[in-house]
């Protein structure tokens, strides 16, 4: 307990945190607005128009229910705000390194392992503070967007409340995965970058290469973008089951595993490295 | 754990990276209530015998325990074994006084030993300072007062000196000849090998990873007999570099005048004189200092590897 509150002040003591609030703040504001226009657009859109074919009128059709329209909404944000709880928890690591703190840190605390779970502790604070925060927004915004669209605030629906659940988890393990990388990718400016680069592209790369090849090799390798860490955290917080993608809780399982991995592997390569 | 207890004994000590053997079969014992100076040229594997002992490297063979116990097996170790080491730094936009709090707060001390430690090393006007405004002697001042937080019996601290001014030299000269006499136990090791001869009640010598020499100062200096030399001034200084070569002693002149003998001690440079019948103005017996002890003992063994 003792080293996860040191962990928690490490962050507090310094500015990162809330420099990267500010950069997540205008991007949480932008990603509600695409939201709503998208939703707009769905809304307006009619399943049977021609030029679709059964599976995409099915889910498109779905997607519109007022219930999915209200839970993409209520979790706005989330692409980027993991995306920041990511850098962040992979900084809580690298940050060691790059301000060469790790030996004080060690030699405070040999037992390394310990070291490791209070910043996967921290760390999985922070993503919750920043849900949190992304959240109260969403649901004090949200409710006006909807009513603007005419579908009504659909609080009462456990699925919206579940999604918003389920965002948090989301959070918490992106903030797992971070610490891991920050492990693998000592550098800070390294880490940094190839988090970033990688979730970015690596999210708009896989996205395009499952809809080019998925109508030539099968629905089965469609159903492999579940591996996508990103495509997986989607997957998780969609109000419904969507018809053409794998269950939500696949979603939940692959992310859960993607963070299991980089927790442990985490904890392994700092239990064996040299200090220097 | 009593105070006299906390030895530090080192046995068998050995890192290889790949085919380097940066310390190799390195052992030695560093005793309660003295200050140890730690010595080798670069190179020697003082740093990684150092981590090595603290548990940040992980040695390829042997130990190193504080009063019989491994640095990680040691209950809230800082308690113990306080260290200040190169390569070790703070959060360039964190303060002072922060970076020692959170160091507390890890170990479960109370917040106020970051106030006091601060106070300790001076650094008390400068403690919401962050650190990235600190003066290099600030950096090593802040180092010691992270290494004092807990009031550890034993302080190992490699090359404090490194940045300090003169008077700030003399401070951590006085703090660490201090805290040996309360009894702890101090490894220090450096490169001001003055500085050291004033310092440390003890040596350990290393070159290429290996023990060259241990012991007290004295015993050290005073088993290099080969470099004791005797400075003489004489009006007849070819008479007596004659009397003097015949008892196989080396004798070489100084620019000022004066002759340096080496291999003889003053008394036996005096009767010489007084035989052959030579006048002599000054006689004085230089002991070998740590400089040249080193020098001769790692000489051949110095050097990058
Ligand atoms: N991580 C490492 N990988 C490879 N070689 C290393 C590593 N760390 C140290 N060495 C080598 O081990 C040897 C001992 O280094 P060390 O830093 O312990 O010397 P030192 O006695 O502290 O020297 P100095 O007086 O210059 O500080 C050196 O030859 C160094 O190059
Ligand atoms: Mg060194």
């Amino acid at each position: 307990m003792n080293l996860v509150r040191a962990e928690l002040l490490k962050i507090r003591t310094t500015n990162t945190w809330w420099i990267f609030g500010l950069i997540a703040l205008p991007l949480w504001a932008l990603t509600l607005l695409v939201n709503w226009a998208s939703s707009s657009a769905l809304l307006g859109m009619d399943p049977n128009e021609p030029g679709l074919d059964a599976d995409q009128a099915e889910q498109t059709r779905v997607a519109a229910e007022a219930v999915n329209v209200a839970t993409n909404l209520y979790t706005s944000g989330q692409f980027f705000g993991v995306l920041v709880v990511l850098l962040l928890a992979a900084i809580v690591v690298t940050n060691e390194f790059f301000h060469q703190t790790a030996t004080t840190t060690f030699l405070v605390t040999p037992r390394r392992e310990a070291v490791v779970l209070a910043k996967l502790a921290a760390s999985v604070v922070l993503g919750l503070i920043f849900w949190l925060v992304t959240t109260l927004l969403n649901l004090a915004l949200v409710p006006l967007i909807l009513n603007a669209l005419d579908v009504g605030v659909q609080l009462g629906e456990p699925a919206v409340w579940r999604a918003i659940g389920l965002n948090a988890l989301a959070y918490a393990l992106w903030a797992v995965l971070g610490v891991g990388a920050g492990v693998l990718i000592r550098s800070q400016i390294g880490a940094t970058i190839t988090l970033s680069t990688v979730y970015v592209i690596g999210f708009l790369g896989a996205a395009t290469v499952f809809a080019l090849l998925t109508p030539r090799i099968g629905d089965w390798f469609g159903n492999l973008q579940v591996l996508v860490p990103p495509l997986a955290s989607q997957l998780m917080i969609a109000g419904t089951e969507l018809p053409g993608n794998p269950p939500r809780w696949v979603g939940a399982v692959v992310l859960i595993g993607y963070a299991l991995l980089a927790g442990g592997l985490g904890t392994w390569i700092t239990k064996k490295r040299d200090i220097t | 754990m009593t105070a006299g207890s906390e030895e530090i004994v080192v046995s068998h000590l050995t890192k290889h990276y790949k085919k380097l053997r940066a310390v190799d079969n390195l052992s030695f014992t560093v005793h309660s209530g003295r200050v140890t100076g730690f010595l080798g040229p670069n190179g020697a594997g003082k740093t990684t015998t150092l981590r090595m002992m603290l548990g940040l490297v992980q040695p390829t063979a042997g130990t190193a325990t504080f009063g019989g116990v491994r640095y990680a097996d040691l209950d809230r170790p800082i308690r113990h074994v306080g260290a200040v080491l190169e390569a070790s730094s703070a959060h360039k936009g964190r303060s002072g006084i922060n970076h020692l709090r959170v160091i507390c707060s890890a170990a479960g001390l109370p917040r106020q030993a970051a106030d006091e430690a601060l106070a300790r090393v001076g650094l008390t006007p400068a403690a919401k300072r962050k650190f990235k405004g600190y003066s290099l002697g600030m950096k090593q001042r802040l180092g010691i007062a992270a290494a004092l937080l807990g009031d550890p019996r034993v302080l190992i601290l490699d090359e404090p000196a490194n940045g300090l001014d003169p008077e700030g030299i003399r401070w951590m000269r006085d703090l660490l000849k201090a805290l040996a006499a309360e009894g702890r136990t101090v490894l220090v090791s450096s490169h001001l090998l003055g500085e050291m001869q004033q310092l440390a009640d003890d040596v350990v010598i290393i070159a290429a990873g290996q023990l060259i020499r241990q012991g007290p100062v004295d015993e050290v200096l005073g088993s290099m007999t080969g470099l004791s030399q005797v400075r003489v001034r004489t009006p007849q200084p070819a008479e007596l570099a004659a009397a003097l070569s015949e008892q196989q002693a080396t004798v070489a002149a100084l620019p000022d005048g004066a002759l340096t003998v080496t291999g003889l001690d003053a008394a036996q440079v005096g009767h010489a004189a007084f035989k052959a019948g030579v006048e002599l103005h000054e006689l004085t017996g230089e002991r070998a200092d740590l400089e040249q002890v080193f020098l001769q003992l790692t000489a051949g063994k110095a050097g990058i590897r």
